[in-house]
């Protein structure tokens, strides 16, 4: 609180006559005081436009000293110039060059791993069992060892030892105790249902007599290993046709890896000189900038020698680039034997497969080829209509930064600083868990205003209220410890495979963080949607009732269509919380930097992801200021403000569009 | 607010007239059955998770024994938990100190050591921090809070420049949380103004004082610029609750101190503001607990993830308190829930601490729901 101005005594007849004074100014003192609330009211204004000005001139923009004192935003060092001066490197040096080649063979990996998978499905209806068999015995050989580990270490040691060997005796002891802590391991150790009981004592038997110094697998684990070998041959002969021409698939990929890896090694030497020549300059600049600013005349001369003395040469890019572009020849050369490789594959691909999950597996790559070779031809193409010094705009960083679908950074090809994948995740996320909590709250919302007695009232409505307290780290926290294994266990249950998605490959993703958010959102929703239809005005239950509907009619026919606006705009509200929230979407979503594959459907859901909070919190500690890549993590943050801003000005508006008439 | 018109339609009696349930009746009764059940589950999960904390978190912080309480959990700074194994099976639990001297003691005998990152020792570091961030976090939001406030509900008229405030209100509201982060390292790490001798050279520009100069170089990751930045999180939170007391004191109290003589500001400092400051108060406290809860804002502008010092412990004065980064118990959960590798060891350290950390957020939340009820009940006007 501000000091009490003192008092004013008593208004004698002077006062009125002389004009108030403060401090022995002129001033009304009633005037300071008032000036002094409305300047803390307008703090409100000046924080919304001081984070506006902090997100410009540490994003887009950078301060420059102007006049030697003033700073003034410029675009130049901002992060639009930066971006551009990176991506001009990138296609100077002829990185983007090889990207064009990168491009197929990337593609080539993502089916070649499908196909793979495909061809292991199929191999398994011949080999899965006998393998399984094998695995299962395997892991209960190391899950012995592993329990009997102290003993055996022990004995192990005991038979290393140099010098003076162990007596026979203690030996014999050691050997001992190792065979009683293995028969009682054994004893514990469940086998799998996929043995027969003569086979599971077999088992038992050669378990038992495991010691440290045996060097080769029990005889029954050897046999199940010959079996499965046996068995594994016998499938592969099965589907020799298509094993054979997977196996080539893969090879023909390695001549243009070779001519790929030796583009990419000219490219990136271009890129070092080019970097170091940009830090050269740099360091010139300053210098120079020390020089102008040097006390005495000899300081002066000395960075100014300094200056001099930096190579900064330009470097010749053109010259450096024709190696490169002839290696385009060769790329093409590789071409019709690639190309015919794949159509053989396409030609060999089971046409009837044997498992579900071969089948799908098959269908995707059978629509991938033919995109694969249409991306083959595209980057003949692009290679040859691609030139080294077409110029970029600035505008072409920006929509790079709005539109880019990579986020790379710390990468020792090229950085990349594109937000789509981080919006999808937001987006995704966002949706995800307004979907979950929109009927929650509204459900709750209807049941508290209208249903509930006014003692459940009074217990709910601060109990959901509550929720608000509860810190997003600590759900957070939740998602990982509790929520994650929750959704991974129950994706494994047999009767769920239904559900398209499951089951999940990752504990951490971007439906667990939807499931937390939502909770962390029905509050605020649950809030405003009940004030909402709170304020429906009495007359529109009671002429609903005395027309002769029941409670459930006038509720949802009159009551909440009447409280639309307030809801819709508590649904945006809501949503402006989730979409903002950090600390659950940092440690549930998942963290991969990837836009969602949206060809799982609904299932898409499972995947993890990476948001636009997220990888703020997450990058900003670990990058240096003014850097591109802080830079673009300021981007973010304007993106974000602008959503918040969005998103407010929408629930305004909505709320003005749909105002109920006065009653 | 509606009451319920129709508490209980079915509630009566069965009577051995009575007309069988139409269908309509068992749908609409079906119907309020959903929404119940919606009402309810939404507690339920809330339930579920409190429950999970408490039987995970309570182990770690009480004993059987007296004191009944882990002191050392408590009372301890954070530290590598080093997890010795004998040969014989046995496992020590130690401090790094402490694991010198087993492994002397244990010699040959030692079959393997695990660290631990920041799992052992106790979580005093972070409750320390925690108060200090939020207690000038609350001094800084409820000066600029309350005298907003006092503007926007006592001397205010319709405006441009009252829209104006009333839109950033709003709009700061809405802002996420991780933004102010940005703000904050932006403001006050990056440019806020400082008295030095000798400008840092990134300050924006310096005003020379004649004596030193005021530099604007920024405060640094440390207290103060984390709790100013929690100050601007709250501060919608905290000018429309203050603002919201200040209108439930009846305008009558304010026209008979205007018609007594006493001046705009008297009456505002002797008639409104003794009675608005309990409930201001109280509301309030909500503010703390969000301010407490609120890890993004001080990632960059306060936290630390490791100290093994007490902020007093160092030799820059109370002053030096408050400019020094601090460890706090949000981020001490983040970092060793999600930036450690897990262990059972380390699941200890975290349910310890997010037990602590609901419970003293939630006595917060406790405190100001019960005293508003208390406060509301007691001034009606």
């Amino acid at each position: 609180m501000p000091n009490e101005p003192k008092a004013s005594s008593d208004p004698g007849a002077s006062d009125l006559i002389k004009p108030p004074r403060f401090m022995g100014l002129r001033i009304d003192r009633q005037q300071v005081i008032r000036a002094f609330f409305s300047v803390s009211a307008a703090v409100t204004i000046v924080t919304l436009f001081l984070i506006m000005w902090t997100l410009v001139t540490e994003g887009p923009f950078r301060l420059q000293k102007k006049l030697g004192f003033l700073p003034v935003p410029t675009l130049k060092g901002g992060f639009l110039d930066t971006y551009r001066w990176e991506l001009g490197v990138y296609r100077k040096a002829g990185l983007e060059f090889c990207d064009h080649v990168k491009k197929p063979l990337t593609e080539h990996e993502t089916i070649f791993s499908r196909l793979k998978r495909a061809v292991g499905a199929e191999l398994n209806t011949v080999s899965k069992v006998s393998r399984d068999r094998r695995d299962a015995a395997i892991l209960a050989k190391t899950h012995v060892e592993e329990r009997a580990a102290l003993q055996r270490e022990a004995l192990q040691e005991a038979l290393d030892k140099t010098g003076p060997a162990t007596p026979p005796e203690k030996i014999e002891e050691l050997r001992k105790a190792v065979r009683e802590a293995t028969a009682r391991k054994v004893a514990a150790e469940v086998l799998p249902p996929l043995f027969t009981d003569a086979e599971k004592q077999k088992l038992q038997e050669d378990l038992r007599g495991l010691q440290p110094d045996q060097e080769d697998f029990p005889p029954f684990i050897q046999e199940l290993m010959a079996e499965s070998a046996k068995q594994d041959g016998l499938a592969r002969e099965k589907f020799a046709a298509f094993v054979t021409a997977v196996d080539e698939f893969e090879v023909a990929a390695d001549p243009i890896i070779e001519v790929h890896d030796a583009m990419k090694e000219l490219a990136l030497a271009t890129k070092e000189l080019a970097v170091q020549q940009h830090m050269s300059e740099d360091a010139v600049a300053q210098l120079l900038a020390a020089a102008a600013i040097a006390k005495t005349p000899e300081e002066k001369a000395a960075f100014e020698k300094d200056a001099a003395q930096t190579d900064t040469t330009a470097i010749d890019f053109k010259g450096r680039i024709e190696p490169l572009l002839a290696k385009r020849a060769d790329y093409e050369k590789l071409i019709p034997a690639y190309l015919a490789t794949v159509k053989k594959v396409m030609a060999d691909m089971p046409s009837k497969p044997l498992t579900g999950e071969a089948r799908t597996l098959l269908a995707k790559a059978r629509k991938d080829l033919p995109e694969h070779i249409k991306t083959v031809e595209a980057s003949l193409h692009h290679m040859s209509g691609w030139k080294w010094d077409k110029p970029i705009p600035l505008m072409q960083s920006l929509s790079a930064f709005l539109f880019g679908g990579d986020w790379i950074t710390n990468s020792s090809w090229q950085d990349f600083y594109g937000m789509v994948p981080l919006l999808t995740g937001s987006l995704v996320i966002s949706l995800t868990a307004l979907l979950i909590a929109l009927p929650f709250s509204i459900a709750a919302a209807i049941y508290v205003n209208q249903f509930a007695t006014l003692r459940e009232q009074e217990i709910i409505k601060p109990l959901i209220e509550f929720i608000q307290a509860i810190p997003s780290v600590v759900l957070g926290f939740i998602g990982i410890s509790v929520v994650g294994d929750l959704i991974k266990s129950t994706s494994d249950v047999a009767w769920l495979q239904w559900i398209p998605g499951f089951p999940v490959a990752e504990r951490l993703n971007m439906f667990n963080a939807g499931c937390l958010l939502a909770l962390m959102a029905i509050p605020t929703m649950f809030s405003l949607a009940e004030d909402a239809i709170n304020n429906v005005p009495r007359a529109f239950s009671e002429a609903s009732e005395a027309l002769g509907a029941t409670k459930i009619q006038t509720v949802f026919k009159v009551i909440v269509p009447a409280a639309t606006s307030g809801i819709l705009a508590a649904m945006l509200l809501g949503l402006g919380r989730i979409i903002g929230e950090t600390m659950v979407v940092l440690l549930v979503a998942g963290n991969r930097i990837a836009i969602p594959d949206f060809s799982d459907g609904i299932g898409t859901v499972f995947q993890p992801a990476h948001t636009l909070t997220g990888i703020i919190a997450q990058e900003l500690g670990e990058v240096s200021r003014g850097s591109p890549h802080w830079q673009a993590l300021f981007m973010v943050g304007i993106v974000l403000f602008a959503i918040s801003l969005f998103i407010n000005w929408a629930s305004r508006l909505v709320v003005r569009k749909f105002q109920l008439p006065k009653i | 607010m509606h009451a319920p018109v129709d508490p209980s339609p079915g509630g009566a009696a069965p009577h051995p007239f009575a007309k069988p349930k139409t269908h309509r009746e068992t749908y609409e009764f079906l119907i309020r059955q959903v929404l119940r059940a919606g009402t309810y589950s939404v507690l339920l999960a809330v339930g579920l998770i409190f429950a999970h904390i408490i039987i995970k978190g309570v182990p770690v912080v009480f004993t059987t024994k007296a004191p009944f309480i882990n002191t050392n959990f408590l009372t301890k700074l954070p530290e590598t938990l080093h997890v010795i194994e004998d040969k014989q099976g046995k496992i020590y639990e130690t401090s790094p100190q402490g694991s010198d001297v087993i492994k002397k003691e244990l010699g040959g005998n030692m079959r393997s050591e695990k660290t631990i990152s920041y799992s052992g020792g106790g979580i005093l570091g972070p409750i320390v921090g925690t108060a200090l961030l939020v207690l000038v976090c609350m001094v800084v939001a409820l000066f600029l809070g309350i005298a907003s406030a006092i503007y926007l509900s006592e001397y205010a008229s319709h405006g441009k420049f009252i829209e104006g405030v009333r839109l950033a209100i709003l709009n700061l509201a809405g802002v996420p949380s991780v933004v102010f982060g940005l703000f904050g390292l932006g403001i006050f790490v990056l440019s806020a103004p400082v008295l030095t001798d000798t400008p840092h050279e990134r300050s924006l520009f310096s005003i020379p004082l004649g004596f030193t100069y005021m530099s604007f170089q920024g405060w640094d990751t440390c207290v103060l610029s984390g709790a100013f930045t929690l100050a601007f999180v709250i501060l919608p939170v905290i000018i429309t609750a203050s603002e919201e007391c200040l209108r439930a004191v009846p305008q009558g109290f304010r026209e008979t101190s205007l018609a007594l003589g006493a001046t705009r500001w008297q009456t505002i400092w002797r008639t409104v503001l003794p009675f608005a400051m309990p409930g201001i108060l109280t509301s309030s406290i909500l503010g703390i607990a969000r301010a407490a809860g609120e890890t993004a804002p001080i990632m960059f502008t306060a936290a630390l993830a490791f100290k093994d010092k007490l902020p007093w412990q160092g030799d820059s004065g109370f002053f030096g308190i408050f400019t020094q980064s601090v460890q706090a118990l949000p981020y001490h959960i983040y970092t060793i829930a999600a930036r450690i590798p897990q262990s059972e060891y380390s699941e200890r350290a975290q349910y310890g601490s997010v037990f602590v950390f609901l419970v003293l957020v939630l006595m917060f939340a406790i405190t100001s729901v019960l005293l508003r009820r208390k406060l509301r009940a007691k001034y009606q006007w």
